[in-house]
């Protein structure tokens, strides 16, 4: 991972090889993506697999002046390939049709943000000896309980270094680190043999954020109250979402939404909604890329463009401002760049992602907001996502129970519900003080009112 | 049959020498590496959004002992390379081992040393870029010229051409050119303020050929109807419904609701509601569920290319088979890897999968399905009071755990009184998996037989799978809806 000046020299290379080679050339962009990785196992509550592995790769993405774009990669790292995967890229762009709406890759930019902690030493000096400890604190979690009888489970940490460079002049890389620690808890009521599962997982940047013990006491505390479960009668009543159930019904689908590409084919329930009241006076959320030490958070996006932070919902406000974009769709609406471009890898090209996702708390305690329902549900998590271009959803309760004068009850077997998103965010009445940060997501406890819910009892 | 350059390295004096230096250190290992070239066209309203190629190269070093799993990625096939990395990766099972509660071994099977092609009419290197983009074109402009409510069209094209050797402690070589094909279509269309959506896919393991079938040509239009189809569409009442799923849903129900539970290694992890139930009487008494991902399943459907759920061999060289799942109601089989069949004591059914050789075999299905007995699919209707006729899907998951399952259903018609009535968008069904088996009540004849393919993920991979069946009714199912 240390030859940075051969990635530069490379890239620099490829760059003039398109500049020369390609006819109407307008510009061109060469991404390189490295990493390292590491991988511990868990199953069976016992440590099964290792893993070490590498992966690198350039790709090329070449505009003619009529728009056309060309791209093409490969995980080999060297001129010949470069120069084999530019004139593919050549081809593909001559083959491609005209597109007005393109305007230019990034133009250079004079400053960057300085994000702090996206990286962690300690990468360097963690032996596969040292991550097989943390695999350990989870182990130790499902031998002390008397209900748990198995645990899948996983360590992994990578560091990860992308290059972004176009013919715009823009140069620039960053280096970060991942490590995520996963629990899936298996627990069964040894009297009626029903089993049931908890799974929890954490994804930080640092080292010492990972705790292999409390994930796995989250996820055995899930298990469990997946235990016991009923069915019920169908009737409106107050849901309350756990921070996982806030990311899959709020979080989630306004990041669809909110996606400028979605919104320019009019494929948003939220098209028509700018600077309109979309929700109650409690959400208020921003999209935020500058935080230090968050895992959503970098310096500059997958188009070399710098990140920021960006309100999106204010008091329920859909701010007109709140829209992620890449360059392209930037460029089509004639606004800047919000900095959102995402690349899963160097295979893809930029499509638009958020950053970190974070949703203004608020000041009940979530003890509170259980107290005050009479009868309701708890909802920890749906498998089910909504139709981003109209905002229904209808699903399954995955993890669930019922909440019955303010206590969390019996947990819930096929029970389904519906909603119109619109009408989720109108009625959210109270959000939690406490929060959980899942990957790029701050997520809160969620009360809305007046939830349809489908029981299957007869 | 032509060895691709870069996989030459990988010859019986490299296997020796591999075998060699494992010496008595470890029990198993394998070595899988694969270099996939491709190309992808990607065109939104008529327009060119990416049109791209690619050269990847994967190869995986998996080592076992005792229990221990050892793995080491890299992506140069250099072979003083893959020498270090081979010891790197036995350092990892040792390691591994020594920290395992549970010892076991692989049991030894016997070597495969063949070759094996996917037969092509048209190899995919030899078409132009120019005439794969003619052709995606072709389906966007018939997807946009369809109707003025016709608001969004995008199509997608993928293939690629892999070559894929295997090489194991067994003495296992195996060479393999695989070429895939797919073919994706979205349409959205809209009428007042109501947006609604279809997706339709062709694909398998072929040539360019696999684009000239009726299917294929039919695929924008057919996008394109369905989607202006779901403007009418009324939102569902939810409630509990007989329910009649056509080829398409049943076999994406028998794939998730059925078939994860029969993977073993979810068995071994206790994570199966189906451990422990071999010979019990899981379902109706008249359904057989197989998985069957040999070669030869397209020209059963008459199609002139092999389903995306087949394979010659699986991941870890075993050959592909047919494996019953349920006979008669009875649960018969769970489907296996080396070592889930090695630690269950039965011969390996060729299930270990794997997305790419840098990831490592898992238990996968490949084509399931429900075989077809003898009802007529109008009687079938004829025969419900108050049900619901489901046909294909969106999506659909399954906690293995619990059972519990959903599908979203792409189209639905209400039943009433035995006539096919009114259609109805965004159906979501519920049911426990072990209480849905039973309640089926009637399973259509081979007229209707029919499968859909797809991409199925488990564990962060994907595999391609395929899974079909006749119409089959199922009593007494929770329908969820907005109302």
């Amino acid at each position: 991972m240390e030859n940075t000046i051969d990635i530069f020299e490379l890239a620099n290379y490829g760059i003039k090889i398109a500049e020369k080679k390609a006819p109407n050339f307008k510009c061109a962009e060469i991404f390189v993506g490295k990493s390292e990785y590491t991988n511990i196992e868990l199953e069976e509550n016992s440590i099964k697999f290792s893993e070490i592995g590498s992966d690198h790769g350039v790709s090329i993405r070449i505009y003619n002046k009529r728009g056309s774009l060309g791209f093409a990669f490969t995980n080999k790292l060297n001129k010949r390939i470069i120069e084999k995967i530019i004139k593919n890229a050549i081809k593909m762009m001559n083959a491609g049709t005209a597109d007005p709406n393109f305007q230019n890759l990034p133009l250079k930019y004079k400053t960057y943000p300085n994000v702090k902690k996206l990286y962690d030493l300690n990468i360097k000096t963690l032996t596969i000896e040292d991550s097989i400890e943390y695999v350990k604190e989870l182990i130790t979690v499902c031998e002390d309980d008397d209900l748990a009888i198995s645990q899948s489970g996983d360590f992994t940490s990578s560091c990860n270094i992308s290059y972004v460079f176009n013919s715009n002049n823009i140069e620039v890389f960053e280096k970060e680190t991942i490590f995520s620690i996963s629990s899936n808890i298996i627990v069964k009521n040894e009297s009626t043999g029903e089993t049931s599962n908890g799974y929890e997982s954490q994804i930080k940047r640092k080292l010492k954020d990972i705790s292999g013990t409390n994930t796995a006491l989250e996820a055995l505390k899930n298990a469990k109250r997946n235990l016991n479960r009923i069915k019920i009668k169908t009737k409106k009543m107050p849901v309350i979402l756990s921070p996982k159930g806030t990311i899959n019904l709020i979080l989630n689908p306004i990041a669809s939404a909110i996606n400028a590409e979605l919104f320019q084919y009019k494929r948003s329930f939220l098209v028509d909604k700018r600077e309109k009241v979309i929700g109650s006076e409690y959400l208020t959320l921003e999209d935020n890329a500058l935080i230090d030490g968050a895992v959503g958070s970098s310096n500059f996006d997958g188009e070399g463009v710098p990140c920021k932070n960006k309100k999106i919902i204010e008091k329920g406000i859909f701010l007109k401002s709140g829209l992620l974009h890449n360059s392209y769709t930037a460029g089509k609406e004639g606004v800047e760049s919000t900095g959102n471009a995402s690349r899963r890898s160097f295979s893809s090209v930029p499509s638009i992602g958020i950053s970190n996702f974070v949703i203004q708390t608020g000041t009940s305690s979530i003890e509170e907001m259980i107290q005050d329902v009479k009868e309701g549900i708890f909802l920890n998590s749906t498998g089910d996502s909504a139709n981003i271009a109209t905002g229904d959803f209808s699903g399954l309760i995955s993890q669930g129970n019922v909440i019955k004068n303010g206590e969390i009850k019996q947990a819930l077997n096929e029970t389904m519900f519906g909603i119109n998103l619109l009408d989720l965010f109108k009625n959210i009445d109270a959000v939690s003080k406490d929060y959980r940060i899942y990957g790029p997501f701050k997520a809160p406890y969620v009360r809305i009112k007046d939830v349809q819910i489908i029981g299957s009892k007869n | 049959m032509e060895i691709k350059n870069e996989l030459k390295l990988f010859d019986n004096d490299f296997m020796n020498h591999l075998t060699q230096e494992a010496g008595n250190q470890i029990d198993y290992w394998d070595i899988r590496a694969t270099i996939s070239v491709g190309t992808t066209i990607d065109f939104t309203d008529q327009k060119s959004t990416e049109i791209s190629s690619y050269e990847i190269t994967n190869c995986g070093i998996r080592t076992f002992v005792n229990g221990g799993w050892g793995f080491y990625v890299l992506k140069d096939l250099d072979k003083d390379l893959i020498k270090t990395s081979f010891l790197k990766s036995i350092k990892l099972a040792k390691l591994t081992e020594s920290l395992t509660k549970h010892k076991f071994k692989i049991k030894e099977v016997n070597p495969i040393n063949k070759n094996f092609k996917i037969k092509t009419k048209r190899k995919l290197v030899d078409v132009d870029i120019e005439e794969k983009i003619l052709l995606v074109k072709h389906h966007e402009k018939l997807a946009s010229n369809y109707s003025k409510k016709v608001k969004n069209t995008h199509t997608i094209y993928m293939d690629s051409v892999k070559s894929y050797v295997f090489l194991n402690s067994f003495g296992s070589n195996i060479y393999q050119d695989l070429s895939y094909l797919r073919l994706l279509n979205i349409v959205y269309s809209q009428k007042g303020g109501v947006i609604q959506r279809s997706i339709n896919s062709v694909g398998g393991l072929g040539g360019f050929e696999i684009l000239s079938t009726e299917k294929a040509e039919n695929l924008s239009v057919k996008t394109a109807q369905e989607s202006i189809q779901l403007l009418e569409a009324k939102s569902p009442v939810g409630g509990k419904f007989t329910i009649i799923a056509d080829p398409k849903l049943a076999g994406t129900l028998i794939h998730e609701a059925l078939g994860h539970a029969c993977e073993a290694d979810l068995v071994l992890s206790k994570e199966s509601i189906l451990a422990g139930r071999i010979g019990q009487e899981v379902a109706f008494d008249d359904i057989n569920v197989v998985d069957d991902p040999s070669m030869g399943q397209g020209s059963k459907f008459g199609l002139p290319y092999e389903l995306f759920g087949s394979y010659f061999v699986d991941d870890e060289g075993t050959p592909s088979q047919k494996t019953v799942l349920i006979e008669n109601g009875v649960f018969k089989n769970y489907l296996h890897n080396l070592e889930t069949s090695s630690r269950m004591n039965v011969p390996p059914n060729g299930h270990g999968r794997a997305s790419s050789s840098s990831y490592k075999p898992q238990v996968r299905m490949g084509f399931t399905y429900i075989e077809p007995k003898d009802w007529n699919v109008d009687e079938m209707i004829q025969d419900t009071k108050n049900g619901i006729l489901c046909e294909d899907f969106l999506y659909g998951y399954t906690n293995p755990t619990t059972g519990n399952f959903q599908f979203k259903c792409k189209f639905s018609y209400k039943i009433k009184n035995g006539e096919k009535q009114e259609l109805m968008r965004d159906v979501a069904l519920s049911g426990m998996i072990l209480e849905a088996l039973k309640k089926i009540s009637a399973i259509g004849d081979k007229n209707t037989f029919g499968f859909s393919s797809g991409i199925c993920g488990k564990g962060g991979q994907s595999v391609h799978v395929s899974d079909g069946g006749p119409y089959i009714r199922i009593e007494n199912i929770t329908v969820g809806g907005l109302n």
